[in-house]
């Protein structure tokens, strides 16, 4: 019943849930390459983590279909599907060794002993385990334990990883590095995975594809460059990028975007009533002519290290803007702000639509 | 300066009061308290002690030590002599050991069936979301009443009247379940059953007694273990339903996507994390089958005769009451407890479940 292919394909069909009269997932169709690397990038309460345990099947879809490979595996049994799995909480057999816990998925299938042991061997190998298999896990670290959860997905070479926030449960440091690692990993075994994550910079460093979710539904799906520089919406551009794009309210002339303390010439040559105008703190710079497109008060600095970031007050609407680490500007003081007119992202306020 | 010498006073006037009635740390006690408290746990220690003391020494006394007491300590206040347990563990050793070899089986058998059947129920329902319909429930209610009526009352046949009975019941369902909306949770039930046990047992002592003696299970093993074993299921499926709910559920959905079966995981997962809590379930359980008297006096004569009973039955003889004997009986009673005690205590140790999940 397994599916052989090692570097399976996905395919969400139309897959919607709802619990009772909420949806927490709405119409999902999504295509996933064999051997990509996928991440599922929301906030919490968007329908990522359900999305993933509909693919597990430790969910079944109130309407939709599921493809792993050529085998619609909607109403299949999760030990059918061939896929692994890694918990946020890593769900490690605390009565069981490393050892033990790794080879479980073998001892269940009846795997010879001599054969199990070879292939923790070799998993422990990858995720540098070997010395640590006689522990258990409550003698491990945190970062340890999560490689043991990682060993145990990869032990029998599924047709699918699905990652649930694997890395979430780490110190900032450790979460790093392991990032770097899943990567490598990911990168040699060539296993198509589905990771799930309300963690941009993750989404954007391990993806080769970032699926944006909210509220159940599917903002966009694009490579982490394509998002960054050609957010679909409103809430796509909000999310992706730290600190966060500037958003600003007011009217666009035929391409001059106009708010009280500043106007921007911009490349869109339309018109709108109520337009938000998106600035990103990296593409504005601090100006020093005697007409900036921005004029308004210092409000806060913070230094940050290798830059420092500045925040105006622009008659009552905020702009970041990432300033040299020089910057030396006191709250209060006069501030002017320039932007290319490349750099302006445009939308529609009423809906948080593009405008292009 | 004088300010710091008027703090370094101050300091010194408050730490007397300080030292002996405010806790060094908030993991501590502060010395007056600390007395108070191991004065009143020391008082209650004797307490607790002085009757198993009592007991002991009792079982060395001859009636006439008994009767002249209170003597409390052997070789000084009077001459200890073997005769009460000569008498039970010699004259009367027959019926000390079929007493105890039957406290035994009973306790026993009844612990496992218990144990058993109630940590499965209680897994079904820390684990499997049911939905009973009120509705469907009254139907049944109502149809089980019905059929007792015309069976007692009409004088059919009882295998015709439940059978056309299940029928209309099924019927029914068919028909009407859909219209049902309002239903029962895993809650209801657990109270359901735990409702079981607020009743005391004398209430269905009778029936009880008239159902065994129909099928002939009074005075029998099998009859007190099956009656210990339904007294005793609520408190067990109670008690473990709180330890199954407690495992992280991501464990058994991960041995799940590993491949693993239902029955596996409850095997090769969920038992051994919950292990403390059937220790300590199952010693209980033991202990309430063990000490068991109120139904053992009704359902159980001669043959079955247990342990509570023996020692009752030293008060019932036209001797008076034979203290020195039923002290040996008690003695014999308690040594059990004790072994089952030491062994599970082991297993009833916490922490089993550290490491599962986070980091």
């Amino acid at each position: 019943m397994s599916i052989a292919n090692q570097r399976a394909s996905v395919t969400f069909d139309k897959v919607a849930k709802s619990f009772g009269s909420v949806s927490v997932l709405e119409e999902l169709t999504l295509a996933v390459e064999p051997g990509e690397f996928l991440v599922l990038l929301g906030a919490s309460g968007s329908g990522k983590t359900t999305a993933l345990r509909i693919l597990a099947g430790l969910e079944t879809p109130s309407s939709g279909n599921v493809i792993i490979g050529d085998t619609t595996v909607t109403e299949m049994l999760p030990k059918y599907r061939d896929v692994a799995m890694v918990f946020q909480s890593y769900a490690l057999y605390p009565h069981k060794t490393v050892a033990e816990n790794i080879g479980f998925p073998l001892k269940v299938r009846g795997v010879a002993p001599a054969e199990m042991n070879a292939a923790i061997l070799d998993a422990a190998r990858q995720v540098e385990l070997v010395p640590l298999l006689e522990r258990y896990p409550r003698q491990l670290s945190g970062g340890q334990r999560q490689r043991v959860a990682l060993a145990r997905a990869i032990v029998r070479r599924p047709a699918v990883f699905l990652m649930d926030e694997p890395l979430s449960n780490l110190d900032a440091k450790l979460r790093g590095h392991m990032r770097a690692e899943l990567k490598h990993m990911q990168h040699e075994l060539g296993i198509t995975t589905i990771y799930v994550t309300h963690d941009q910079i993750e989404a954007m460093t391990l993806a080769h594809r970032v699926a944006i979710l909210e509220k159940g539904i599917l903002q966009q799906l694009a490579t982490p460059k394509e998002i960054y520089n050609n957010p679909a919406n409103l809430f796509v551009a909000g999310f992706i990028g730290a600190p966060p794009m500037n958003f600003l309210k007011g009217k666009l002339q035929d391409g001059l975007f106009e708010m009280q303390g500043g106007r921007l010439g911009t490349s869109i040559k339309s018109s709108l009533g109520e337009a938000t105008l998106g600035l990103r703190p990296e593409d504005a710079h601090i100006s020093s002519a005697k007409t900036p497109a921005f004029q308004g008060h210092i409000y806060t600095n913070e230094l940050i290290g290798d830059h420092t970031l500045v925040t105006a007050n622009i008659h009552g609407q905020m702009l970041t803007v990432k300033a040299p680490k020089e910057f030396s500007g006191a709250p209060g003081d006069a501030i002017g702000i320039d932007a290319p007119a490349n750099a302006a992202y445009l939308f529609d306020a009423s809906n948080g639509m593009r405008l292009r | 300066m004088a300010e710091a010498n008027l703090n370094r006073h101050h300091a010194s006037q408050r730490s007397l009061a300080k030292r002996l009635f405010e806790p060094p740390s908030v993991g501590k006690m502060a010395p007056a308290t600390s007395a108070f408290v191991y004065t009143i746990l020391a008082l209650w220690t004797l307490f607790v002690i002085f009757p198993l003391y009592w007991v002991l020494i009792t079982s060395f006394k001859l009636p006439q030590t008994v009767n002249e007491g209170p003597f409390y300590i052997p070789f000084v206040d009077f001459t200890p002599s073997l005769h009460a347990w000569q008498t039970l563990m010699v004259t009367n050793f027959g019926d000390t050991v079929r007493s105890f070899a039957n406290s035994m089986v009973i306790a026993l058998g009844s612990t496992v069936f218990c144990i058993a059947i109630g940590s499965m129920a209680a897994y079904a329902l820390a684990r499997i979301q049911y939905k009973p319909k009120v509705g469907s429930i009254v139907i049944f209610v109502v149809l089980l009443i019905a059929a007792t009526i015309i069976t007692v009352a009409v004088g059919l046949d009882w295998r015709l009247v439940f059978a056309a009975a299940l029928a209309i019941f099924f019927l029914l369902l068919r028909a009407l379940s859909k219209h049902f909306t309002k239903h029962l949770t895993n809650n209801d039930i657990l109270f359901w059953v735990i409702s079981q046990r607020i009743l005391p047992p004398i209430v269905v002592i009778i029936p009880i007694y008239m159902m065994f003696q129909s099928i002939g299970l009074v005075d029998t093993h099998v009859g007190l273990i099956l009656a210990y074993a339904c007294a005793n299921l609520p408190i067990v499926v109670w008690l473990m339903y709180d330890f199954f709910a407690a495992v992280p559920i991501e464990m058994e959905e991960s041995a799940q996507l590993d491949g693993a079966t239902r029955l596996f995981i409850f095997w090769d997962i969920v038992l051994p994390l919950t292990r403390p809590g059937l220790a300590a379930t199952t010693l209980l359980t033991m202990i309430l089958c063990w000490n068991e008297y109120l139904l053992a006096v009704f359902l159980s004569t001669s043959n079955a005769q247990t342990m509570p009973i023996l020692v009752a039955a030293m008060n019932a003889g036209d001797r008076g009451v034979l203290w020195w004997s039923m002290c040996v009986v008690i003695i014999v009673m308690i040594v059990p407890v004790i072994a089952m005690a030491v062994i599970l205590q082991r297993f009833i140790a916490k922490g089993v479940l550290t490491g599962a999940v986070k980091g």
